[in-house]
């Protein structure tokens, strides 16, 4: 078994993840206990997006009901009560100001923070991938001309054309939509620089050539050989482009250009408790802290994917690799 | 004429812009105890002369010309600097709302039909160089006002003076203006086109201060105007950003029984972040220690803050200005036309929820009139459609389905998505949660703050139902309810403020009543009564009037703020 196991690894080529190597990724990223952590958290974050409906009815609140009574109006509208609030009722307190339950928004809160980040990313590996593979395959002079448009995309800041465009946008437009778009829009130049470099080192590959000598058009080829062995960098990047992409969601309500009220997200609640640091610390800490365990729940994530699919950091997978085969070793005994 | 109306409603803008950065910006200190309610507020002690008082503010005080400022009142730095032929009373409270003589020798004797105004200067003026201030040298200050490259003040001088609509300014038209008289060095007369029994209340802005025309630099006269109060320019750096004002030898404080002038210096430093503000007001060291705002106010945070601390919240000054957050509807726009289900908003909304959102109840007092809860603006109380503190649901929708909507309606709110908290997203959604309860879907419709003025100013853009404001620029009904209620204000091509495009005759000839009375007390109470009359066409539903809350630094003593601005008043406080 261990005999067969390092076949594997020995036959593993660069960048090329065949059906056995699937099984070979999650057996590595298994390995890594980082991984494996951040991907459990990762997955409690997405459930308890997918059940705010649930978990909320369970609380016995909504996110958008206000309670005139439960702040201290002369004070401000500072939440009556320790903690920002915190009671049987409202498990993480209530917004100051208009007495929103924040475990309501919070929870609400995910899955907008989170749709909108996935679906960006969804949109920018989609556009990156197929303006990547179309630069490496096509002529010189396709090559050349999305080669710049790339250029010019790295080129423009994201934040500011997303203000712009953001701006100008009729109010009437779905804003969690419009956001995903646009930050998948402006920001795919990355994952196509990828894919090209990666498109053009393939194509210099026996297989392939072997697969355009034998007549092979070049969607099939890119369909059929490109594709698969482009996983591993794409699933890469694409794993570090959600916590980013979940920040500039967070920037740009925060800068009050993302989404509208009364939706929460987690970014419009950090803009809305900026001020409130002193005042009411648990308002600003809950949103930041789960926004921070988000983004370096999945960015830990992304870099375990990466480590799994790199065959060049086996080494650095060296220490985990003993003691896995030495536990099968001792298991077969 | 046309024309001339259009620039007014400019102008009128640029007022409703700067007074709701002056309304953002006021908060006065005054301490919301009984000790400050008595008087002076403040470090204890008799006021001294002396020390350096230093201004922390946000707003440049850009444009530092008589002619170019539009203030109400005389403003605060400008006052200090400039004198006017009347000025407001510098007192706490509603005695603050009162105007009095500064320059004249009273608020001037009107003709019988209010349309000649004729003042007196007092014995013993004289500027920062020594020499006399004339009364035509007060006609050259109005007179360069109308100049093209000097605008920026109110629009009223040139709609009330004969022949103002036509008028270029002393540059262009050495002529001068015929209306105003100058028999002798002492006594100036004003003619005006109809007529105006609230003229003493316009003679208090700065376009009334005297500039000696041999000094007169034209755009740059800005840079050291000459003083005429008890503060002189002696450096103006970025345009008003950093000024630091000293002592006018010449002011004579038997002139002036307004200003009380204490400090030797006044440094102003603005273009500072309104937290960085309130950070050094609260932590008051160093010079920080003599240091006041007059246009930063404490936001919610910040004063759930201060709550807790004893020793600043003893530094905090309250004021009042005359201002009202409101709901406007355009009858114009369906279902907006029928009363009833404006009725039946005016019946759902929950104060204390959209009061909550403004800041809470120390920041902001529930409006049941579109009139500011001042004596001077002869304010009259009424409810007529009572919504308790936090909405009447039943009765909205009773009203509602008297309208034929009971299966209830989803109607679009209009808001801009300034952070001002006053036509703010806040404000929208807490009315939102407010009417959902009455059956009423309400739909936000936030606008980018110029995109949302454009909008709701303009008569061929404007939504059926929209948040809106208002302050007057002066404490009167007249500047507050005639443009937004005189059918012969509407701007069909313009600003237009006057949102319900509401014209009744007998509410215009009311107006014009009104305007003829230049016993200001009796003008006051038949302004209050017109607004109870208007109050009842549910035109607007006023939601709160803002109250403005201000830090002081520690050494500052004889803290008044009036109710006419709002704000701390620069001219008294004392810093040794």
């Amino acid at each position: 078994m261990s005999e067969a196991l390092l076949a594997q690894e020995v036959g593993t080529a660069p960048a090329a993840v065949p059906a056995s190597g699937a099984r070979q990724f999650w057996r590595r990223l298994r390995a890594q206990r980082s991984a494996v952590v951040a991907a459990s958290v990762v997955a409690f974050l997405v459930l308890v997006a997918l059940a705010a409906p649930l978990l909320t009815a369970l609380e016995g609140q909504d996110p958008n009901t206000f309670h005139p009574s439960l702040v201290d109006s002369a004070a401000g509208g500072v939440p009556l009560g320790s903690f920002g609030g915190i009671s049987a009722e409202h498990w993480l307190g209530v917004e100051p100001q208009t007495g929103r339950d924040l475990f309501a928004r919070i929870v609400y809160g995910a899955r907008v923070s989170l749709g909108v980040a996935v679906f960006a990313t969804l949109l920018q590996v989609f556009l990156g991938v197929v303006i990547g593979l179309a630069a490496g395959l096509g002529n010189r002079a396709v090559d050349q001309v999305l080669s710049r448009i790339t250029d010019v995309n790295v080129a423009m800041p994201l934040m500011v054309i997303a203000l712009a465009l953001l701006a100008v946008v009729p109010p009437e437009f779905p804003r969690p939509v419009l956001i995903a778009l646009v930050v998948g829009l402006i920001n795919w130049a990355g994952t196509s620089k990828i894919v090209r470099a990666q498109t053009l080192a393939l194509k210099s590959l026996d297989y392939v050539s072997a697969a355009r000598l034998s007549g092979w058009g070049k969607w099939k080829i890119a369909h059929r050989e490109m594709l698969p062995s482009l996983a591993a960098p794409v699933i890469t990047y694409a794993a570090l482009l959600v916590p980013q992409n979940i920040t500039v969601e967070a920037a740009l309500s925060f800068l009050g250009v993302g989404i509208k009220p009364p939706t929460p997200s987690w970014g419009q609640m950090l803009t809305d408790a900026d001020v409130w640091y002193q005042a009411a610390p648990s308002y600003l800490l809950i949103p930041a802290a789960l926004l921070f365990v988000t983004v370096l729940a999945l960015t830990v994530l992304g870099e375990g994917v990466r480590t799994a699919l790199d065959p060049r950091s086996q080494s650095r997978l060296g220490g985990v690799r003993r003691g896995l085969l030495s536990r099968r070793k001792g298991g077969a005994q | 004429m046309p024309r001339t109306v259009i620039s007014r409603r400019v102008a009128v803008v640029a007022a409703s812009v700067a007074l709701a950065t002056a309304a953002t910006a006021c908060a006065g200190p005054q301490g919301d105890n009984a000790a400050s309610a008595s008087g002076a507020g403040g470090k204890a002690g008799a006021p001294q002369k002396g020390g350096t008082l230093q201004i922390l503010n946000r707003q440049p005080q850009t444009d530092f010309d008589p002619a170019r400022l539009y203030t109400s009142g005389g403003g605060n730095v400008p006052s200090l600097v400039f004198r006017t032929l009347t000025t407001r009373n510098r007192e706490n409270g509603a005695a603050g709302t009162k105007v009095v003589p500064d320059l004249a020798t009273d608020l001037g004797k009107p003709s019988k039909d209010a349309t000649v105004w004729t003042y007196t200067l007092k014995d013993g003026l004289k500027y920062e160089d020594g020499t006399a201030i004339t009364s035509a040298d007060i006609k050259y200050g109005i007179e360069r006002s109308f100049a093209a490259e000097l605008s920026g003040g109110a629009p009223y001088l040139r709609d009330w003076l004969i022949g103002g609509a036509d008028y270029q300014g002393p540059y262009k038209d050495k002529k001068g203006l015929d209306s105003i008289e100058v028999p002798d060095a002492k006594t100036i007369v004003f003619h005006l086109n109809k007529p105006e029994g609230e003229f003493p209340y316009l003679a208090t802005q700065t376009q009334t201060t005297p500039v000696p025309k041999a000094k007169d630099t034209g755009a740059k006269y800005e840079e050291h105007p000459v003083s005429s109060g008890p503060y002189k320019v002696v450096k103006n750096e970025n345009d008003g950003e950093k000024l630091l004002l000293e002592r006018n030898p010449h002011w004579d404080a038997k002139t002036d029984e307004e200003r009380k002038a204490y400090p030797d210096k006044i440094e102003v430093n603005s273009g500072l972040d309104p937290a960085v503000i309130n950070q050094r007001l609260s932590a008051s060291a160093g010079t920080d220690a003599a240091a006041v705002t007059t246009d930063n106010n404490l936001g919610p945070a910040e004063l759930a803050k201060v709550a807790g601390d004893k020793k600043l919240a003893d530094r905090v000054g309250t004021g009042h200005f005359g201002y009202t957050n409101y709901l406007a509807f355009n009858p114009k726009v369906k279902p907006f036309d029928d009363p009833k289900v404006r009725q039946a908003i005016a019946y759902a909304v929950d104060r204390s929820s959209v009061i909550n959102a403004a800041g809470g109840s120390s920041l902001a007092l529930p409006a049941t009139t579109n009139l500011p809860p001042q004596k001077s603006f002869g304010y009259v109380k009424y409810d007529h459609f009572p919504a308790g503190e936090s909405g009447n649901a039943a009765k909205a929708k009773e009203l509602l389905k008297e309208a034929g909507h009971e299966k209830g309606l989803t109607i679009t709110l209009t808001h801009s998505n300034a952070k001002d908290r006053e036509t703010s997203p806040e404000i929208a959604t807490a009315l939102q949660d407010a009417l959902k309860k009455a059956g009423i879907t309400l739909e936000l419709k936030g606008l980018e703050e110029n995109d949302y003025n454009d909008t709701i100013h303009s008569v061929k853009k404007q939504p059926g139902f929209f948040l809106a404001h208002w302050g007057a620029d002066w404490p009167s009904g007249g500047p507050f309810l005639a443009p937004l209620f005189d059918g012969r204000q509407i701007v069909k091509d313009g600003a237009n403020f006057n949102y319900a495009q509401f014209d009744d005759a007998s509410v215009n000839k009311e107006i014009d009543e009104i305007n003829k009375l230049t016993d200001l007390d009796a003008a006051a109470a038949r302004w209050g009564a017109l607004d109870k009359k208007i109050g009842e066409q549910a035109l607007t539903v006023p939601l709160f009037h803002p109250v403005y809350k201000r830090l002081y630094g520690k050494d500052v003593k004889n803290i008044v703020i009036s109710d006419w601005t709002g704000v701390l008043d620069v001219s008294q406080v004392a810093v040794k």
